[in-house]
């Protein structure tokens, strides 16, 4: 095992004495395998306790630790050391406000998602005694992608259409509604699509794809919204044949 | 203990400046100007030939001008870069079921730049420059 020395320059904030948030160098002994939250932690553990970020599992699944690296939205358990050369610049996630050093105010996506009701909505709710829900692989493979959102937040920080105009659905809750709506065992498209389907929902998207670009989990949601917008055409198109909503 | 969120702002002209991932951005949504402009030319073309050979001569003359064979350059290298990068997006909005797996994205790219080269052949065959 080599080490290096790594140079992380992290934005500190800290609310109680801070107007304004401020870079702060570290001279950190590395592990060639080390990704950038081991370098945090180290600093954390060994040279200053009182820096403040959030992880969990280390292993690209909590989706906890999304920060900004060298510009780009990353998780920082995936971001490995030895893909940076220099200083590496580790800022909080864009787009969100900065609670305290790289911690972020989620509050804003948690309201999001809530409101796009990421959950099955079942025709007909089934006691437990009455068994599963049955579905197909085919029907599984419709969505599956869609589900594997952790709702890291890297796509709302890579997205500039949320950064201008904060009242946008965002990325991430849009593509979970498309999971749900994607769903054999669903029925709560109508339900969801006053949120969905709105000025600040998919119509909003102007597809910079950004998001896509930067989702660790390959979860593509520039692509669900786009797919949304096609449906959400053609439920228009269709409100004005007979029988037709309108 | 009160919480102070510092929030920062993007800046509202400037913020495409800041990754080249989002100038690719603004150089695409751009390109719709010129094929927008493009085809304003051509329309106008339609009309002046409609009013007669003395009409549809100055419009012959305006589009070969040298400013109008530099408009039309500038706007072929535009459309370009349209049609490509929006050829390149399709599959991300148009995914294809077939049983349990997908239609490949290149695939769908493929036929998409296959009826493009098929069209343009016949407009050059129509044109008789072909």
């Amino acid at each position: 095992m080599s080490q290096r020395q790594i140079e992380l320059e992290v934005l500190r904030y800290r609310p109680e004495m801070d107007d304004k948030p401020f870079f702060q160098t570290y001279q950190v002994p590395c592990e060639e395998e080390w990704v950038v939250l081991d370098a945090l932690n180290y600093v954390k553990d060994e040279m200053d306790r009182t820096l403040s970020y959030r992880w969990s599992c280390h292993m690209f699944v909590c989706g906890s630790c999304g920060m900004v690296i060298n510009g780009e939205p990353k998780l920082s358990c995936k971001a490995f050391l030895r893909d940076y050369k220099g200083k590496i610049r580790v800022e909080p996630l864009a787009n969100f406000p900065i609670e305290r050093d790289l911690v972020i105010v989620q509050d804003d996506f948690i309201e999001k998602l809530e409101s796009v009701k990421p959950y099955i909505v079942a025709k007909q709710e089934k006691r437990v005694e009455d068994g599963e829900y049955l579905q197909t692989p085919a029907q599984l493979k419709a969505y599956k992608q869609y589900s594997m959102c952790i709702n890291c937040l890297l796509c709302y920080s890579a997205c500039p259409q949320y950064g201008l105009d904060e009242k946008f659905v965002g990325p991430a809750a849009l593509a979970l509604a498309h999971r749900y709506n994607m769903d054999s065992r669903d029925v709560g498209r109508s339900a969801r699509e006053h949120v969905v389907a709105s000025h600040d929902g998919i119509w909003a998207c102007s597809f910079v794809g950004a998001c896509s670009v930067v989702c660790p989990k390959d979860v593509d949601p520039a692509g669900a919204i786009q797919q949304t917008k096609f449906t959400s055409a053609v439920d228009y198109v269709t409100s004005f044949l007979p029988g037709g909503k309108r | 203990m009160s919480r102070k969120p510092y929030v920062r702002e993007v800046p509202k002209t400037t913020w495409f400046l800041k990754q080249s991932r989002y100038q690719h951005y603004m150089l695409h949504e751009i390109s719709s100007i010129f094929v927008a402009i493009y085809t304003g030319i051509l329309i106008v073309g339609l009309f002046r030939l409609a009013q007669g050979p003395e009409a549809w001569n100055g419009w012959l003359a305006a589009v070969t001008s040298p400013i109008g064979i530099v408009f039309h350059v500038l706007a072929f290298v535009f459309a370009l870069l349209h049609t490509t990068s929006w050829f390149k997006a399709v599959p991300q909005a148009m995914r294809i079921q077939r049983g349990e797996s997908f239609v490949p994205g290149n695939l769908i790219v493929g036929v998409h730049y296959g009826v493009w080269a098929a069209v343009s052949v016949v407009v050059l065959l129509l044109a008789g420059v072909a």
